[in-house]
């Protein structure tokens, strides 16, 4: 078995091992500040009709102009965005109906809400290195000031769908943009299991717990059809790799990966062909993970799910390949 | 790891631990921790629901919503 793969299967575990300490502690710090459970989401008017659309970070957002067409649609249906596609969504003037935010890191994440404190570029490379909102690589602190004033204007028509291992430095900036908070506890493992984890922290707040499935663009389709019910469900932006011309050293996890691997870290890349492009583009252990994991759950979900990325590697069974307009004009609620 | 063993009776043989055993339990450590840098950021649990409430009947909400759509495996 490849590298790339092998190392993809010890990844559930891993990501627990990841995470689960500094969610756990999140939530205790978030703990103060919580008030209504996402469940109460189902129940909101979000958009109009069965359909959600969710807005993910990919490089295919920009490569297709995912967003500029979305807006041209006339799309009635429900946006779902992913935190790091927040900025994105409202330079192209697209304000989601939720915004989902996972992630428990406390000094990276809040950048992609924009951080009023940030006076200078971080040695932190990481928005500079990556392609997930190329506004953040070239000038980060000029972004970032504009995506201050845009989430603070538009941030009281946009609700907030935040786990509670979300950084308090997250969840107090969304209260900050006037957002309405809706909160959630990510599933870590196995609820039924004796000293679970899950158990003991639902035990502690009352609220749900969610499978993300990795990543926070698949907990905010989970949330799509899982928690608003939404039974067409498209998605844009989520490649789940990068493009073919990206440079390694641009990946997520290539510091890692060089860490672990030294000269032989190309190895555990994965090149696969995606067949509705004709394209190879290639994914790290961890996007491999996420697109195995998205399968698995696209296959039991209570949705049809239409990937309309145009771009990357998320395709197989359970999912249908569509452009953009070909689902907006499916689920009726184009102009 | 031996003082992570403890038996309530003892036994004739002693067991020794070799430097071997040692070094890969150490390999193995540094292995998971390093392995955990390349996670994602939130937990996939297989073979469960997509939302689990606690243990009450789980109803289905209005518009479908909050109900578990995905059985147990």
């Amino acid at each position: 078995m490849e590298l790339g793969k092998k190392i993809a299967r010890t990844l559930e575990r891993a990501t627990f091992e990841r995470i689960a300490a500094g969610g756990l502690a999140n939530a205790e710090l978030n703990q103060p500040s919580i008030g209504r459970s996402v469940l109460e989401l189902g129940a909101e008017a979000l958009g109009d009709g069965d359909a959600a659309l969710v807005v993910a970070a990919g490089p295919s957002l920009r490569r297709r102009r995912s967003l500029e067409r979305l807006r041209a649609s006339g799309f009635r249906g429900t946006i779902v965005a992913a935190d790091g596609a927040l900025g994105a969504c409202l330079r192209a003037g697209v304000v989601p109906h939720v915004v989902v935010s996972v992630d428990p890191h406390r000094g990276r994440i809040v950048r992609w809400f924009g951080d009023p404190a940030l006076t200078a570029a971080p040695a932190d490379d990481y928005f500079r290195r990556q392609e997930m909102d190329a506004a953040h690589s070239s000038d980060e602190l000029g972004a970032n000031q504009v995506l201050v004033e845009l989430v603070n204007r538009h941030g009281p028509a946009i609700r907030a769908a935040v786990a509670t291992s979300a950084a308090p430095e997250v969840t107090a900036r969304c209260a900050q943009a006037g957002m309405a908070l809706y909160w959630w506890n990510p599933m870590y493992d196995d609820y039924d299991a004796a000293d679970s984890l899950s158990r003991r922290l639902h035990r502690m707040n009352g609220l749900p717990c969610i499978n993300g499935g990795g990543n926070v663009g698949t907990a905010a389709w989970v949330l799509a059809h899982a928690v608003l019910g939404k039974r067409r469900v498209g998605i844009v932006g989520m490649d789940l790799s990068y493009t073919p011309d990206t440079p390694y050293e641009k990946t997520q996890y290539y510091p890692e990966l060089v860490e672990l691997f030294g000269d032989g870290f190309k190895d555990a890349f994965i090149h696969m062909e995606n067949p509705a492009l004709g394209e190879t583009w290639f994914t790290d252990p961890a996007y491999y993970w996420y697109r195995e994991v998205f399968l698995q759950m696209a296959g039991e979900a209570g949705c049809e799910t239409y990937n309309c990325t145009e771009g990357g590697l998320l395709f197989g069974p359970g999912i249908h390949t569509v452009p953009l307009e070909d689902f907006v004009q499916a689920v009726g609620t184009g102009s | 790891m031996k003082e992570f063993l403890k038996g309530n009776y003892k036994v004739d043989t002693e067991i020794k631990e070799t430097v071997a055993d040692e070094r890969s339990q150490l390999e193995t450590e540094f292995e998971r921790k390093a392995l955990s840098r390349l996670g994602g950021s939130i937990c996939f649990v297989s073979k469960k629901s997509f939302i689990w409430n606690g243990d009450q009947e789980q109803g289905e909400a209005k518009s479908g919503a909050g109900k578990e759509d995905r059985p147990d495996a």
